[in-house]
């Protein structure tokens, strides 16, 4: 069964094509890697899924059986769709707890209003919510650092909150945008692993943006390339290492077949 | 290492009502007008509950949303003007007349916070100018309104014969309304939404991204701080001697409001309450020289945001996270450095 499917998914930001007619479907319970060079549509595709930018006419996006296309975004995040940021957009203003119960807020259930009246049950609520929070802090590593305010942590503990608080949401659906960038290789491991255990627990499906092609490699079961907006080949990761648009589109045409291939599956 | 765990079921805390606090903390302000000397004590104890509340629903959509309005002294006019029409020339009694200068409020509230949805920072803080500058010039140029000579008569609220002209008796009008504004503020801001809110100051796409409805949340906020403002503007009308002008509306008032609200930590309540407080007391003993006045404050805003940018509120709540952290920050310190 597929969990996501897309087509003729086009947006163009004034005269630059940033996608150009992309179908993409997602199994359910598979882990789907999409990877491209710089600027060939990877982070914009993540954008009109989850309904920051608005779609051109003829672009369809059904999600577990909803068509969402044009819809707005929290409505998209409350069918169950959940993404990281590239740039992370963690609330560093706020505790480490507050962050994971904003990404529950979509299934917190109590109105201001009896929240103002000290209503027993928004107590039990609020208490449910921390709770169940905690848990999934535990799980994640971070459960010592609840009230710790987010923006005093390490660059490996944010991407880990950051996935945290899309997990929060217990999503049908979790994309992330690079979560890789920027972390050592050991704590690209850590973040790996939880992102499998993660999906395992939870009967996830993921998609990954990715430049480390190793992460995309090692984890995915289908990968996407995009090349300027455009999709350029699909397959398993052993039928995308042997690809030679792909290996054009990442390297350029000089360098020999061997030499590529010894480069994409460097650890 | 220490192990920071969430409060438990077993907190004392948890087993009484969330209001008992708050009556007992009214009950310990009732006996502040004991230690009063003269009439304009309890005057100026009256201005600073109500500059209280006016501070701590600046807050709501400023310290927790995160939205920079300079329009919130027009929202206070429109209340306070709305309030005196209301007992003035509809005969309303000041308790009908306060809800229902706090509904006109809040639906000023809601145009005010429509261009929220557009506009960001600094842009927004011209369109609320805008706003703020046309109020007050439109009642001073409104007859019915008073004009610039002021608008005068407006009675003080009375529960049966008893009248409460005296700033004594106003006092336990006000200050009971100032504690309900203190908690009912915690209580949102403590809630589901007041998460939304502060999820809103620190980034829209990634709350939205959460399931929060960014606009919903920003208008809701607006309508909130505009409840305070008309609610303040309506206690401030009805206080002895029932006289109010347009130029105690300006945007002087607003830089002073905003004082307050930054000295006393944006995004801290108990910060804007003691904001509230001392700008109050400080503004009244530099009374005779006004002249400098606004030089000093607009000095001191400069000073606090460059060198104390989260206020008081936020250096309390620095010291108060160094010392509960500093164990686990050596800990992941130590962690890191041995690998």
């Amino acid at each position: 069964m597929n969990l996501l499917e897309i087509t003729g998914l086009s947006k163009r930001f004034g005269g630059f094509r940033a996608l150009s007619g992309i179908d993409l479907t997602v199994r359910q319970g598979a882990v789907h890697g999409i990877i491209g060079p710089n600027g060939s549509g990877k982070s914009t595709l993540f954008n009109m899924i989850s309904g920051v930018y608005p779609p051109e006419p003829g672009s369809r996006i059904v999600f577990d059986g909803t068509d969402i296309t044009g819809r707005p975004s929290h409505e998209i995040a409350r069918l169950g769709v959940a993404r990281t940021f590239q740039m992370l957009r963690i609330f560093e203003g706020m505790s480490v707890i507050e962050n994971m119960m904003v990404g529950h807020h979509g299934l917190t259930g109590y109105s201001p209003l009896s929240a103002v009246f000290g209503v027993k049950s928004v107590r039990h609520e609020e208490r449910r919510v921390r709770g169940e929070m905690m848990e999934l802090l535990a799980f994640i590593g971070l459960a010592d650092y609840a009230e710790m305010p987010a923006g005093e942590m390490s660059g490996g503990q944010r991407r880990l909150l950051a996935l945290g608080r899309a997990m929060a949401a217990r999503p049908k659906l979790l994309m992330l945008d690079e979560p890789g960038a920027g972390l050592s290789p050991p704590n690209v491991d850590i973040l790996l692993d939880t992102v499998r255990a993660l999906q395992k627990r939870f009967g996830l499906t993921v998609i990954i943006i990715e430049h480390i092609l190793k992460l995309v490699m090692d984890t995915c079961e289908t990968v996407t390339v995009l090349e300027h907006g455009e999709k350029i080949a699909e397959g398993t990761p052993a039928e995308i290492s042997a690809d030679h648009r792909v290996i054009e589109a990442y390297l350029g045409r000089e360098m020999l077949d061997e030499e590529v291939r010894s480069f994409l599956r460097a650890p | 290492m220490a192990v920071v765990t969430a409060p438990t079921d077993a907190d004392w805390r948890s087993r009484i009502h969330p209001v008992l606090p708050w009556l007992g903390g009214i009950a310990v302000l009732s006996l502040l007008p004991l230690v009063t000397r003269t009439a304009y004590d309890q005057y100026l104890l009256n201005i600073i509950a109500i500059n209280v509340l006016l501070a701590v629903g600046l807050n709501i959509v400023k310290g927790f949303a995160g939205q920079v309005t300079v329009g919130h002294v027009a929202v206070m006019a429109i209340g306070a003007y709305a309030s005196a029409v209301f007992s003035v020339h509809l005969g309303l009694p000041f308790w009908l007349a306060l809800p229902a200068a706090m509904a006109v409020c809040a639906a000023v509230g809601l145009l005010v916070g429509i261009p929220a949805l557009r506009l960001e920072g600094a842009y927004l803080a011209l369109a609320t100018l805008g706003l703020a500058e046309s109020v007050r010039i439109v009642i001073s140029g409104t007859d019915w309104l008073g004009a610039a000579m002021g608008f005068e008569g407006i009675p003080p609220p009375q529960i049966g014969g008893f009248v409460m002209e005296t700033h004594l008796r106003y006092f336990f009008v006000v200050m009971p309304i100032a504690v309900m504004g203190i908690y009912i503020s915690f209580a949102i801001l403590r809630s589901d939404m007041g998460r939304a809110f502060k999820a809103i100051r620190e980034d829209q796409l990634a709350a939205a991204a959460s399931g929060v409805h960014v606009a919903k949340f920003k208008l809701i906020a607006f309508v909130l701080s505009a409840l305070y403002a008309g609610c303040a503007g309506s206690l401030k009308a009805h206080m002895a001697p029932g006289y109010l002008n347009p130029n105690d509306y300006s945007l002087q008032e607003m830089v002073t409001l905003l004082l307050m609200v930054i000295f006393g930590g944006i995004g801290h309540i108990w910060g804007a309450v003691i904001g509230a407080i001392a700008v109050t007391i400080i503004n009244d003993l530099t009374q005779d020289y006004y002249t400098y006045r606004m030089a000093i404050f607009g000095g001191v805003i400069v000073l606090t945001v460059m060198y104390m940018p989260r206020g008081i509120g936020g250096m309390v709540e620095d010291w108060l996270v160094r010392r509960r952290f500093a164990a686990l920050r050596a800990a992941t310190k130590a962690r890191q450095a041995t690998p």
